[in-house]
């Protein structure tokens, strides 16, 4: 298990999306597709929210999420460090996702300045 | 002719949506079919074709891209929107309805594996396209393999010997195709682009394929004579030939890794598509058997007072509504969940399709001699139902695919 608590998870993935809305274009882009996303995380067990005010939770929260993403923290890593791609993780069974579709699909650029950031994320936190 | 609608939560726009949808089936698709319908298949797709005004105008209220997301252009419909759609096509023509559908494989499979390049090369220029110039296609089946390609998650799928015959081979960074495509493609004729689903590695069977996105025009490409058939004349289909086309490496948008799970998803999508489609077909069979009914004559008073044909109206309409509630149901639940249940998609396909033909059947009877005479479009109707038992998947065989998620 990369994560060893879910404490742990909440400072790598927190810092993550926090990083991530700090980016005013991308941040833009996450108000105006107006969604809230829940992760919903296993070993360890946990949540991470995005609201769609812009707003990042790590925990329970009492939202209506719009999409919800079910994964592991192992699954999670292994992604933004680009180790698994999601086509693969569908297949596999290791990623989950309920929401409509298009607004699914509309994340999915979304996803790539995280790339970019993530492993540097990892490396300060001592999980790379 | 509308219909009752019984879900109480759709807003004022998404019904508008609807009829706008509906007036564009009605006075543009269903004619332009009718008349397409009576000419050669090679008449169908020649460059002045009434085929081509038909789908630039189609192009023009975004018909071609209702599955694509927002963010590159795209409609972005929610599920029930998606159905809404969908089934208002189908009411008008399935043939066109289908063309339009396999027209966005190759963008709406990209974006799901969104780069730059597919991004800025295929998605979004076929987003931005008005004119029809870009046009996709499915590529699947083989003259050697029809149901076998459309087996995902049975034992026979991964069976060794039992193999596409298209293949794909790495050659530094390009993938190299050979091998040919069946007369069934839909718009293999005339599509600029294809989503070829082939062989990568035998040894694993169907499951060892891979999806490719192949721009049409490269070298090594060639295409059959467009199919001549009984049904869906407007729809045009050939065979598509590869001989050593070279293809970027990171077109092959999937790899035999994933290969079966994403070919269920393609299945459980275009299957919930279809199903939508042949649930307006029904109702367009039954509306015109109603409306018949109501002018003929016979025994002294209109066809719709004698009670036996009230009464086989009213299992026309019955079965119209049951199609409708199926398939909704099943395309708003698989275009919400990944991975999704697609023994639903299959069960509104083999359902929908099934019942299309049964409706138009009853509704010939209805229309007497009639019905058989090129003149009604229910002669039409009744021919595209009899071919949506089989497209997509031969509804046999699909219903005994999915009957071993069941157990
Ligand atoms: C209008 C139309 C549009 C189409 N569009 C496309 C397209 O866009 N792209 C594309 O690639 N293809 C397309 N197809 C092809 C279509 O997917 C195939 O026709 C279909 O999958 C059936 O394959 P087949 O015709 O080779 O029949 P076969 O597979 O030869 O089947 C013949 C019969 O045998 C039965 N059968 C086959 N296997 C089994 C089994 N294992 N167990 C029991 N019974 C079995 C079938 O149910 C069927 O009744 C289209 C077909 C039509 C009619």
């Amino acid at each position: 298990m990369i994560f060893e608590s879910t404490a742990k998870m909440y400072d790598v993935l927190g810092e993550l999306f926090n990083e991530l809305m700090k980016d005013q274009p991308l941040y833009q882009k996450f108000i105006d597709s107006d969604i809230t996303i829940r992760f919903n995380i296993s070993d360890p067990d946990g949540y991470i929210w995005l609201t769609r005010d812009g707003k990042v939770i790590c925990g329970e929260a009492d939202y209506k999420p719009t999409i919800e993403m079910t994964l592991s923290g192992d699954t999670c890593h292994k992604f933004w460090l680009q180790e698994i791609k999601m086509p693969v993780a569908l297949a596999k069974g290791l990623i989950k996702a309920k929401g409509p579709l298009p607004k699914v699909l509309n994340l999915l650029p979304l996803i790539k300045p995280a790339y970019v950031i993530y492993p540097d994320i990892a490396k300060k936190h001592g999980i790379l | 002719m509308s219909y009752l609608e019984l879900n109480l939560d759709l807003t004022d726009e998404q019904l508008m949506l609807r009829d706008n949808i509906r007036k564009f089936a009605l006075e543009v698709m269903r004619p332009t079919a009718m008349k397409l319908d009576q000419m050669t298949p090679e008449e169908v797709i020649a460059p002045d074709s009434i085929f081509w005004d038909c789908m630039k105008q189609a192009y023009k209220l975004g018909l071609h891209k209702i599955l694509i997301p927002e963010e590159y252009g795209g409609l972005g419909l929610s599920p029930i929107e998606v159905h809404m759609v969908v089934e208002e096509m189908g009411y008008g023509s399935s043939d066109i309805a289908i063309a339009l559908g396999v027209s966005c494989f190759p963008a709406f499979l990209a974006s799901m594996v969104p780069t730059d390049e597919l991004i800025n090369n295929i998605i979004v220029p076929y987003c931005e396209d008005t004119e029809a110039k870009i046009m996709g296609c499915w590529a699947i089946t083989e003259p050697d393999h029809g149901s076998d390609s459309l087996a995902p998650g049975t034992a026979q799928f991964k069976d060794p010997n039992i193999y596409g015959q298209c293949r794909a081979r790495l050659e530094g960074d390009e993938w190299v195709i050979n091998g040919q495509k069946a007369a069934w493609v839909s718009m293999g004729t005339a599509a600029t682009h294809a989503m070829v689903y082939l062989t990568i590695d035998p040894s694993m069977g169907f499951a060892g394929g891979g999806i490719c996105l192949v721009p049409l025009d490269l070298p090594g490409v060639s295409r059959g004579k467009p199919l001549n058939k009984l049904g869906q004349r407007a729809l045009n289909q050939g065979e598509i030939y590869f001989d050593n086309v070279r293809v970027p490496y990171e077109y092959m948008l999937v790899d035999q890794e994933s290969y079966e799970a994403i070919l269920d998803i393609t299945l459980a999508t275009a299957n919930a598509y279809v199903a939508a489609v042949f649930t307006g077909v029904a109702r367009s069979a039954y509306e015109e058997a109603l409306n018949y009914a109501r002018q003929r004559v016979q025994g002294g008073k209109p066809l719709v007072e004698h009670q036996h044909v009230r009464y086989k109206l009213f299992h026309m309409f019955k079965t119209v509504e049951a199609c409708r509630a199926l398939s909704r149901a099943a395309m708003v639940y698989n275009l919400s969940t990944s991975p999704p249940a697609t023994e639903y998609s299959i069960a509104s396909k083999v359902f929908c399709t099934d019942a299309a033909f049964q409706v138009a059947h009853e509704a010939i009877q209805i229309f007497g001699g009639n019905g058989l005479a090129k003149e009604y479009a229910i002669e039409k109707i009744f021919r595209d139902a009899r071919a949506g038992m089989i497209e997509d998947g031969s509804n046999d065989s699909l219903a005994l695919f999915a009957s071993e998620r069941l157990i």
